[in-house]
């Protein structure tokens, strides 16, 4: 019976449904961002690398997510406070028994601040569903930069994604209004969508960046540049941005570390780094 | 008998709305002679051409199909329904927040653009022949995106929303052969015949637009997003967007 179990299976084990809440916050004093306020509780986990001034790193200890599990992090940034939040690992969506894994991340940045929220890249397995909610905000002169990249299963592991249901809600608001709304929806054949001219060509992996701060049209031409052929950018209306389609994920991560690092200003995070 | 002073220079109040048929409303708004400037605008589809990628009939009606099916035509349409009912409940705030998130969603600049010029022409446009309270209100917000103009038009003068869904979309399929008609080039004939097959999409798409919730917004177009973000550097361009 056991050996009946494959053990590609990318199905996680009949299990315990996945609960995981962090909450971090920032603050700014004597001229330096400070951790003001860090809660964790089920599989979030949040860290400080000692190295790294005011960035925190998301782990998900379950390791991976199926269907009924739900992460949610929120993050306050104080007035004049700047800091990054990313993730140890891939976030990986395993095939689903029932229902979508849910993420949802919550962010306010005040005054003056700037975040950047820059996950690791999430990569679904065929039959893996994810309903994901980014939700953001910004005071008027806020600053923020959010990456979020998915891998339609790893192709040159032999991972295919045959059938999924994901669904990605972004609304980023400044001053109360809505500067940007994003429903990113792959879900049902998704070998046949995936294969779509319109979509995503075949390729196995896609991303979309959002930056918004002073003067986004000052950095169009590089992450333009940093995108190259299969990715575009525009910067209009108070912001920038920008879509890429990719083989896999190691094409991704090269075009994304430097129009990344471009909208950052700084060096990425550790785990970023190639 | 008393005379009636007629003011030759007022306004002419419209006709009565309920003698006029939906389908003459729906043809005239959506009509390419409708003053809104829809030829001048590609939706990235410039691109797609310029890059060898939409060649053929076949290859256009796929591009198309895709954006109504899984693309910014099917959250057109939602957003078109959204408006719609908001302008049917004389809800003005649910309108313009269906204004401000279908601004919002406009995913480059040439995108936003297109749906905001396109909107309000069009508020100006009906607003010479077809004024209504709730359009006229909407007006005074710039950069009403189409989706948003059109359905609260129609709502205003009683047009039911499917009909006014199945005009749009048409409407948006048809801009789009108009682009590969010219830019391909595609013979005229080919074109036609191309927008006949995606006429049963579109009504299709109509019919479960108007039954889904706006939290059914979503977009799998990504290279057809990617195109509308590229064609702002595309070497040689004949349409705005």
């Amino acid at each position: 019976m056991l050996a009946a179990i494959s053990r590609s299976d990318a199905a996680a084990p009949a299990h315990q449904r996945t609960e995981g809440e962090g909450r971090i916050a920032f603050a700014r004093r004597d001229g330096r961002t400070v951790l003001r306020d860090l809660y964790q509780r089920g599989a979030v986990k949040l860290r400080m690398p000692r190295a790294a001034e005011a960035e925190a790193v998301l782990i998900n200890t379950a390791g991976g997510l199926t269907g009924g599990d739900r992460l949610a992090l929120s993050v306050e940034i104080d007035a004049g406070a700047r800091a990054t939040v990313t993730t140890q690992a891939c976030e990986r969506i395993y095939r689903s028994l029932g229902g979508a894994a849910e993420i949802d991340v919550a962010i306010s940045v005040a005054a003056g601040g700037r975040f950047d929220w820059l996950p690791q890249e999430t990569i679904l397995f065929d039959r893996g569903e994810l309903r994901r909610r980014l939700t953001v905000d910004l005071a008027p002169d806020a600053a923020f930069l959010a990456v979020e990249a998915v891998i339609f299963g790893r192709h040159a592991m032999g991972e295919r994604v045959h059938t999924t249901v994901l669904h990605d809600r972004w609304r980023i608001r400044r001053g109360g209004s809505l500067l940007f709304a994003d429903d990113l929806r792959v879900d049902g054949n998704a070998d046949a969508l995936l294969a779509h001219p319109a979509a995503l060509a075949g390729k196995g992996a896609m991303a979309s960046l959002l930056y918004t701060g002073p003067e986004p049209e000052r950095h169009v031409d590089a992450v333009r540049a940093a995108l190259g052929d299969e990715g575009g950018a525009s910067a209009f209306d108070g912001k920038l941005t920008a879509r890429i389609v990719a083989d896999d994920g190691l094409a991704l991560r090269r075009a994304l570390v430097p129009a990344l690092a471009a909208l950052r200003g700084a060096p990425l995070p550790r785990v970023w780094q190639m | 008998m008393k005379f009636t002073v007629v003011d030759v220079g007022a306004k002419a109040e419209p006709p009565p709305v309920s003698t006029v048929p939906h389908s003459v409303l729906l043809s005239t708004w959506l009509s390419p002679g409708f003053p809104v400037g829809a030829f001048s605008y590609s939706h990235g589809l410039e691109t797609a051409i310029a890059s060898g990628e939409v060649t053929t009939a076949d290859q256009l009606a796929d591009w198309i199909a895709f954006l109504v099916e899984r693309g910014s035509g099917w959250c057109d349409a939602l957003l078109l329904a959204q408006a719609w009912r908001a302008a049917v409940a004389d809800d003005m705030v649910r309108l313009l927040d269906a204004a401000e998130l279908a601004r919002a969603m406009a995913v480059s600049g040439e995108r936003q653009l297109e749906t905001t010029a396109l909107g309000d022409a069009f508020l100006k446009a009906a607003a010479a022949g077809w004024p209504s309270a709730t359009t006229e209100r909407l007006a005074g917000t710039a950069g009403v995106a189409y989706p948003v103009a059109v359905g609260a038009t129609a709502a205003a003068h009683g047009v039911p929303l499917a009909a006014t869904l199945a005009a749009y979309l048409n409407a948006f399929a048809a801009n789009l052969v108009s682009v590969a008609v010219r830019l391909v080039p595609l013979g005229q004939s080919a074109g036609l015949a191309v927008l006949a097959r995606l006429q049963p999409l579109g009504a299709a798409i109509a019919l479960l637009a108007e039954a889904a919730p706006l939290d059914a917004l979503g977009n799998a177009a990504i290279r057809s997003d990617i195109a509308a973000m590229r064609h702002e550097v595309l070497y040689s361009r004949v349409f705005r967007s």
